[in-house]
Order: structure tokens, then sequence, then C-alpha cells
């Protein structure tokens, strides 16, 4: 045998033992098989990064697996909103959570998606170094902060409280980074603060380096951060599909806030088999204190949302003004009033 | 391991690991049988990207280099896609491919692709033109010339272009897996990122991703010693 072929006979059977494992161990064979069923079969894909503002979805997930009727939709997680945006634009997904301010900017640009719920309230806030001397906002002037991104609600917060601090933004200096670097950040005193979602303050804090120096709803009661995003074709098509993912989000959330039990069995579920994150870290965050970010009242309201586009006008992340009822969709969350909590006792393996 | 470990002691914040966390996160992931899966992810997508690539790029390659025409045509555009980095199809691969394997595959091909295209144009250049005469003074038919000198004129410089090829084809493996595929070791240090405190497992796949590409390096130089190739390289 030449050389040539034995080198092309090796390329082949490497390549078909290293196609075969992969497709044995690492391939879901659930969004693929999925995607061939006929249109009014099909489940949504539903996209999530790992961080508690999305908790709801994984939640949806996980309890729905043990209804008679079964999960409701595929999650699908990301590392980063910009892969979202691009897959949610592509039509890949179907629905997203994301950050309101990006939503806002996605409708006015043209991407045909509307808001139809909300994510979370509460649960993001400006965390500083422990030994950093920051007693107060003010003490941060001339100093480094980290957002997660310009077209977030954590940026918006920064420029709310600057203004009650009769601060403007020279007087701070902002980059955005990554969410799940900006605690190794602080804690090496590459920045000054950081203002992010949990949970992220909850890191910092667990760690004992990071000191939360308020919580967002302490200077933006009803503060909301992410929202539920839908494509507008899957809203013309398919309503009652959209319907049943705000239900069930709009279930969870009860659940969430039912009490202790629920938020701890759901940061152990959660962590394990959806975040890979340490089931003790996402306790922290949901229990420390029980309404540090809370999962219910996510109905879309108009007052909320004016303040955001007024604040991403004011910061130069909106050029024109957006009215609400033209980018959401709120019969969903209307039809959505009357959900009752899961009926699901943790570990019981039974849900309706 | 020493430098290593007493540069951990005096690094701020003292978050990063030391080499014996990091064995221990190695020995977590494989006590849970994540690192075999996540190596195979890995290879399986180099795997496809890297041969589709050299599959399309080397005759194409070859083609161009033999084909002044077509150099002249063509090259202007490759010189010009050549220093995009694949981190910049991100976006553009998730467009067209959506989230999942293809997509990783994609960018994996767009940085073998171009660079696998040039070495092969090259390679077809620099036969040197007494080769080629003697070949045609012999009487060998066009088909002949391309088996029995253009194929052995360029292998040694296209062996050569691969097993470089295939380093940075392994270096983007990390950027192909951030775009939403949930295995491979560039997922395992994307995913330890945002896990909280455990940089023992960024580290981790770090020591991974360059061990595997040493021994698939090794591999490629095995090719060097291959007896039909061996007369481009100097005596040992």
């Amino acid at each position: 045998m030449t050389d040539a072929k034995k080198v092309a006979l090796g390329v082949l059977a490497w390549t078909s033992v290293v196609s075969a494992l992969h497709l044995h161990f690492n391939v879901d064979w659930a969004p693929i098989l999925n995607d061939r069923l006929p249109e009014h079969r099909r489940k949504i894909n539903v996209a999530y990064i790992p961080v508690t503002c999305h908790l709801a979805c994984p939640v949806t997930d996980y309890i729905t697996r043990f209804t008679k009727t079964g999960n409701l939709f595929l999650p699908k997680m990301f590392q980063g909103f910009p892969e979202i945006k691009e897959a949610l634009i592509s039509n890949k997904m179907q629905a997203a959570f994301m950050v309101a301010p990006m939503a806002m900017a996605l409708w006015s640009q043209g991407v045909p998606v509307k808001i139809v719920y909300l994510g979370h309230r509460y649960g993001s806030g400006v965390v500083v170094h422990k030994d950093g001397g920051v007693r107060t906002f003010a003490d941060l002037k001339g100093k480094t902060i980290a957002i997660p991104s310009r077209f977030s609600d954590e940026r918006l917060i920064v420029f709310r409280v600057m203004k009650k601090f009769n601060m403007t933004a020279a007087d701070l200096k902002m980059v955005e980074m990554a969410p799940p670097d900006v605690a190794g950040a602080l804690a090496a005193r590459a920045i000054d603060a950081f203002s992010m979602g949990e949970p992220f303050p909850s890191q910092a804090e667990m760690g004992g380096f990071g000191r939360v120096l308020f919580h967002a709803r302490e200077h933006w009661p009803d503060y909301m951060s992410c929202v539920l995003v839908v494509r507008q074709d899957l809203i013309d098509r398919r309503p009652e599909t959209v319907q049943a993912l705000v239900d069930g989000i709009a279930r969870s959330g009860l659940w969430l806030d039912d009490g202790r039990p629920h938020r701890e069995h759901a940061a152990d579920f959660v962590g394990r088999y959806y975040y890979n994150q340490d089931p003790k870290l996402l306790r922290w965050a949901l229990t420390n204190p029980l309404d540090r970010v809370v999962y219910t009242a996510l109905t879309p309201y108009k007052e909320d949302f004016d303040l955001v586009r007024d604040l991403m006008i004011e910061t130069g992340v909106l050029d024109r003004r957006i009215e609400f009822q033209d980018y959401v969709d709120t019969r969903f969350a209307e039809g959505a009033r009357r959900q009752t909590p899961w009926k699901y006792v943790p570990n019981s393996g039974v849900a309706e | 391991m020493l430098a290593w470990d007493i540069l951990i002691r005096w690094s701020p914040g003292g978050l990063l690991p030391r080499p014996w966390e990091v064995v221990q996160g190695l020995t977590e992931l494989a006590q849970k049988g994540l690192l075999f899966k996540y190596i195979v992810a890995s290879l399986f997508r180099v795997t496809w990207g890297y041969v589709a690539a050299a599959v399309l790029a080397i005759p194409f390659g070859l083609m161009l280099g033999w084909h002044r025409r077509g150099e002249l045509a063509l090259n202007p555009l490759i010189q010009i896609l050549r220093p995009i980095s694949p981190l910049a199809w991100i976006p553009i691969s998730i467009l067209w491919f959506g989230v999942g394997d293809v997509a990783a595959l994609f960018l994996i091909f767009m940085a073998s692709f171009l660079p696998l295209t040039v070495t092969a144009m090259n390679a077809v250049k620099n036969i040197l033109p007494t080769h080629l005469n003697a070949g045609r003074n012999f009487g060998l038919s066009p088909a002949q010339i391309v088996l029995k000198v253009i194929y052995p004129s360029v292998m040694p410089q296209l062996i050569a272009g691969l097993r470089i090829t295939l380093g940075i084809a392994w270096l983007v493996v990390v950027a192909a897996e951030m775009i939403a595929v949930n295995s491979g070791l560039g997922f395992l240090i994307i995913d330890a990122r945002n896990a909280g405190n455990r940089y023992d497992l960024v580290v981790a796949g770090m020591v991974m991703i360059g061990l595997i590409g040493l021994v698939l390096d090794l591999g490629m130089r095995r090719l060097e010693k291959l007896k039909s190739l061996r007369w481009g390289y100097a005596s040992e």
C-alpha cells in the first residue's frame, strides 16, 4: 500500500471514530428531531443565559417534564446576549430572554420581535470591593465600574444614581465586561465596582471580597431588567403556543415566590442540570434575602418601559421615541394573570 | 510547575488556581465523564472543519498556482479575507448556520481554508521548471505530469502547511465553542467562567487544549517522516 493510501485510510478511520463518539456522547437529538416535525407540532426554541434573571426558563422546563403534557419548549443555553440576538434574528431561536434595552433597540432597528413578559424584577446591584474605601456612590468618582452591555438596565441604573449624586458621565469610567469576568476582576482590583445581575453580586459576596453598595430597587422601585421576547411571525401564526409559554413562565414565577423550599430546590436542580453552577451560589442569590430577585408581577407596564426608553435616549443608545404599544404585546401577560403556581412538591416527580 | 505555584502565591485576588487544584479539577471532570466527552467534541469539530478545508483548499490552491490568470483574479480577494480573524466570522456563522456544530465547524473551516489555499498555491509556483521540462521530455501525459511531477513536488510544502494550519484550527476551537454549543474544551472554559469561582476548570481546559495540541502536532510530524516525502527535508 502506498503512503498516500495509508494516510487517506488513517484520516477516514480517525474521522469515523471521532464522529461516532461525538454522535453517541454529545449530540442532543431532541432539537434535531423537533426540526423535522410539522410546524404546528414543533416545539419552539427558547434562549437563555445562566443568570438568575432567566431562572424561570429552566424552572419551567424542569417542572413541565413531570406534567402529563411534557415540556412546553426546548431551552437553549447561550453564553452571551449578542449570540442570542443573532440566533433570534436568524429564526434559529423563536423566543429569548434578554435585557429590556436590547430588546427595545432590536425592535426599533426593525427586527420583527415583541416583548411579551418580564423575566423577573429586582436582582441587580452595584458591588464594590470590601476594602476599597467606597462607602457611598459619590466615592466612586474617578473610578472604574464594569457594566454588562451598553444595552442593559445595569448601565441605566448607574446613570440614574449618578444624577442623584450630581455626577456626570465624565465622573465615572464605565467599561463593558462579560458578566462572568467581573467578580474576578474586582477581586484582582482591576475594576473598582461592577453593576450586574445575579448571581455575580452574590459570587463577590460569597468570595468575601465584594460588598453590595446598593441593590437596584433602592434607587429604582419596580426595577426590571430581563424580558421575554418572541418573534412576530410566531405571535402571528401560533399565538396559542406563545400563550402556553407565557403561562408556563408565570406559573414558574409563582412557584418560585412560594417560599424558601421551592427556591432552594430550584437552586439545586438549575445549578446542577442547567447552569453548571454551584447550587450554593444560586441558593445565596435566591434566598439572601428571599426578595433579592422576584419572579411575580411580571406583566409589562407602560410606565416601566417609558422610564427605560427615556433613559436610553438620554444616554445615547436609542435615537428616537418608541411607543410601548408598538413593541410590547400585553395580551399574553393579560391571559396569564389568572395562572396559579405549579402543583409540584420538590422531588415528588409529579407536577400539574 | 514550581514557577506557576510561586506566581499564583503572588498574584492579586487569590482566585487563580495552583497546579494541584487544576489536577483536582481535571480529576473531577474525568470522574463526571465530562473530560472524555468534551475532548471528543472538540476533536470532532476540528477534524471536520479542518478536513473539509483541506479537501477543498488544496485542489483550489493548486489550480490557482497552476493557472496564472486564476491567481491574478482571485489572489487579491484571498489576501483581503486572510487577515480577518475567525472571531469576526462568529455573527455571520450564527446568522447562516444557527447555533450548534455546523456554525462551529464553519469557523474552523474558515480558519483553515485560506492558509491552506495560499500554501498550495505557493507550492505549485515553487516547482522547479527543470522538473516539469524533464517530465515533458520523457513524454508524460498531462495526467502523468500531475501524478508524477506536481504531486511529489508540492507534498513537502503542503505537509508543512497542513501542520501549521492544524495548529491554527485547534487554536480556534475555543472561539468556535463559544457560540452556543454545549460541549467541547472551549465550552468548558466559557462554562467554567459562568460557574462562579471555578478558575481551576478554566485552567484545566487550557491545559488539555495545550496537551492535545502537542499530540496533534506530533501526529503531523510523523507525516513528514513518510518515505515518499522524505526527499523534501534535510537528512537527519
